[in-house]
């Protein structure tokens, strides 16, 4: 048992340390100062600074050299999880290709391909969406029905995504679509999976309002939009397989950075609890609450023990396999816990941004509802219990 | 970064469980079941206990002892909970714990070597049933410890110590008082009564001592820091327990329901099913975690250790109860008979989700330790702004 990081790590955590100290303004630490701007204001603000970083080496962290990455260790990445969350830094404008499509890209990628999107994305000037999910497939990816149909060098693609991070913001999309039909039950045959530029007059992205009231995903609708052949992302017809392996790159997170983060939230939560008066005492004091507060840091502590954990096995080599999706459960849920205590400790607070003279509580009730959506984006709760029970514990289908 | 056990203490794990699978099985804890006014201690089991080793763990060298870890002591709890194996080696090992902490060098030698061969069993009355697990909640009182009437050996004692495991059989019992003081007393010296009680949990038996004006001993470095640690060690060490019970009740559900066919289908197919094992799984997982950590907490003199044996605790606690509320369940009517061995689980399980504070208990004390403090920061004008 050794819960110390390297002497290396411990290095370059003090240099991304110093880097955010000199770069990371105190004012965008704060959630007022993003508040304040529009949603294109906010995320050219978020890209710029994310660009910054890039440039200064804090970017592609695991991702090796040759890639522009620096070629660091699980660890490393853990560390910069954590200090980007204790900072509060802004969140990356790029999240879909940097955790997923670079890495794929990086493993079966044509050497056209590695030269033309890594670099791009890794310093954000290309922003890439994920185009899996379809109003009739969500939790069954399989189900998808839009189209791509070869014609002259080209794919000519119809139909809808959903519920698309960066929508309104992507340049690109990595989409996955039928290019033959689904011949009795073999459903995962005839998918591909294709690197669309959205910049074309087929492509429409609209906004989706979310129950924050913020719209960071959108539908992109394709009507007879055009895919030249050479950007197909593994061969035509192995979609799919693309697809899992894009997806197996979430399996050695560690969920570090959500910890961070939720135990901060939870610190907010505590500090409120002895703001907010009940039953002429602090809600603090209230015992029931008190133990809701101790049985969400409960859970949130044991995901801190699990991303140890899931760091000792990356380092040593080990692949995680499907416990990837007990992490997601772990995390998605801890979060949950610490948003359920929110709620209650604010009682009929909740209703309103300032429920008591000089309190602001905004950002905490947007965290509680965008929590929400994270037991059901990346793989439902369902989804990933049965992956749990029939991958993990061997029960049958 | 190494969140995991060491090769020894893998070593030591292996080498606890294939005792227990060769030596001391499941119709070896039954015949425990048959026979509910034995004394509760197999002999030949006990004499292993001692022999391996598995007694001395935390005793240091210089006593016969092995000086490892509690870690190491809850390896070995761990696997004792998978077995569901009885006898006093809990009270035993925290007995130690109390010499090595708060004894004299001449009550160390006096009594240290004995516990660990395991020629000495010991019982420990370091929480009154029911009571928070802190030094207020000391079975006797600071002013019957200090009664007058002193005998040569030292001071004696007068009180009721509830629910005290394995008193009967005991050659020396640990007395903590609410002052933080730790008192030896002979189970067999006059002022002392043990009336031994039917034991729902037949792996364990449980009594009541009642004291009066019984000869004691006090340690010499009692104080209530080290009471405090004494119980947070033995809520750690009864986490790990708990743990490996959970375990292996979760682990023999989800094999019976994978097999089990009802409606033409394993039973362990239906997610009404799955997803709740897959939730215990998981949850189960945490526990060991949780219970991993505090342990190494309390070995590394982390700031944190009380809080983590709080945390490890509360988790098993909670964790424990569940699994063996579902071994039952999804076993269908035969998880109910006394002829199926999930009943020995779940004695077992509720015996030990509440001693040493309960989940309840715990969260209360989670609450005070890292939810209380921030009420400093509200109080303070600037760590407000």
């Amino acid at each position: 048992m050794d819960l110390h990081f390297s002497e290396a790590d411990e290095d370059f955590r003090r240099d991304l340390r110093s880097w955010l100290d000199a770069n990371l303004p105190q004012e965008m630490r704060e959630r007022a100062f993003w508040r304040d701007l529009s949603d294109h204001d906010q995320f050219e603000a978020r890209r710029s600074w994310e660009q910054d970083k890039a440039k200064a080496g804090f970017a592609g962290i695991q991702w090796p050299t040759e890639y522009g990455g620096r070629g660091g260790t699980p660890t490393m990445k853990a560390i910069y999880d954590q200090e980007l969350a204790l900072a509060n830094a802004p969140h990356t404008v790029n999240p879909l290709g940097l955790a997923f499509l670079g890495p794929t890209v990086m493993a079966i990628g044509t050497a056209e391909q590695k030269r033309d999107i890594i670099a791009p994305l890794l310093h954000c000037q290309t922003i890439w969406c994920q185009g899996f999910s379809e109003p009739g497939a969500g939790s069954d990816l399989a189900a998808i029905a839009m189209r791509a149909e070869p014609q002259g060098g080209q794919y000519v693609l119809n139909g809808q995504k959903t519920w698309t991070t960066n929508a309104i913001h992507g340049d690109k999309i990595f989409a996955l679509a039928r290019t033959s039909p689904a011949e009795g039950g073999a459903r995962h045959a005839g998918i591909s999976m294709l690197l669309v530029d959205m910049h074309q007059s087929g492509v429409e992205a609209r906004p989706l309002t979310q129950m924050t009231g913020e719209a960071e995903f959108g539908e992109v609708f394709f009507t007879d939009a055009l895919c030249p052949q050479d950007q197909l992302l593994g061969g035509e017809g192995d979609g799919w397989r693309t697809a899992m392996l894009l997806l197996s790159f979430e399996r050695g997170s560690s969920a570090i950075g959500q910890y961070t983060e939720f135990r901060q939230q939870w610190d907010r939560v505590a500090t409120l609890a002895h703001q907010l008066d009940r039953d002429g005492k602090k809600a603090a004091e209230d015992p029931v609450l008190r133990q809701q507060l101790a049985g969400a840091l409960v859970d949130l502590e044991c995901l801190q023990y699990h991303s140890w954990h899931v760091l000792t096995q990356t380092t040593l080599g080990r692949d995680l396999g499907f416990e990837a999706s007990m992490t997601k459960i772990m995390w998605s849920e801890a979060f949950r816990k610490v948003s359920d205590a929110y709620e209650a400790v604010l009682g009929q607070g909740f209703q309103v941004p300032d429920p008591q003279p000089g309190l602001s509580v905004q950002e905490l009730t947007t965290m509680a509802i965008w929590s929400r959506s994270c037991t059901i984006w990346g793989g439902s709760q369902q989804v990933q219990r049965n992956i749990v029970a029939e991958r993990v514990l061997g029960l049958p289908r | 970064m190494h969140f995991a056990l060491t090769d020894e203490q893998r070593a030591l794990q292996d080498a606890v469980r294939s005792y227990l699978r060769d030596r001391f099985g499941p119709a070896q804890v039954r015949a425990l079941y048959d026979a509910p006014g034995s004394d509760g201690v197999p002999a030949e089991l006990w004499q292993a206990v001692g022999e391996q080793g598995w007694l001395a763990v935390m005793v240091p060298e210089e006593y016969d002892g092995i000086g490892l870890g509690l870690l190491d002591a809850a390896v070995i709890a761990r696997a004792f909970g998978a077995g569901t194996v009885p006898g006093p080696w809990l009270s035993t090992v925290l007995l130690g714990e109390a010499l090595r902490l708060a004894g004299s060098p001449e009550q160390q030698r006096a009594t240290l070597p004995g516990l660990a061969a395991g020629a000495v069993k010991g019982a420990v009355a370091l929480l009154a049933p029911g009571s928070s697990p802190t030094p207020a909640g000391a079975p006797v009182p600071a002013s019957a410890a200090t009664l007058s009437g002193a005998t040569l050996s030292g001071e004696t004692l007068s009180g009721r110590l509830d629910l005290v495991e394995h008193a009967a059989v005991a050659d020396l019992v640990l007395v903590a008082s609410t002052d933080g003081g730790l008192h030896l007393v002979d189970p067999r010296a006059a002022g002392v009564t043990i009336t031994a009680h039917d034991t729902l949990d037949r792996t364990s038996r449980l009594s009541t001592i009642t004291l009066d004006g019984a000869p004691s001993e006090r340690l010499a470095g009692s104080s209530p820091e080290v009471l405090q640690q004494l119980l947070d060690r033995a809520a750690v060490l009864v986490a790990g327990d708990l743990v490996g019970l959970s375990r292996k009740a979760l682990t023999d559900t989800v094999e019976y329901d994978k097999t089990r066919v009802q409606f033409g289908k394993p039973v362990g197919s239906f997610q009404a099913v799955k997803h709740e094992l897959a939730d215990l799984h998981l949850a189960v997982t945490m526990a060991e975690y949780a219970a991993t950590y505090a342990a190494h907490a309390a070995d590394a003199g982390l700031v944190d250790a009380q809080l983590a044996a709080s945390i490890a605790k509360a988790k098993a606690s909670d964790v424990a109860g569940d699994v063996v509320g579902a071994m039952i369940q999804f076993h269908g009517g035969i998880g109910y008979t006394w002829e199926h061995d999930a009943h020995i689980y779940f004695k077992r399980a509720k015996r030990l989700q509440y001693a040493y504070g309960d989940a309840v208990q715990h969260r209360e004390r989670i609450a005070r330790l890292a939810l209380d403090p921030l009420a400093v920061k509200v109080a303070d004008p600037a760590g407000a702004a």
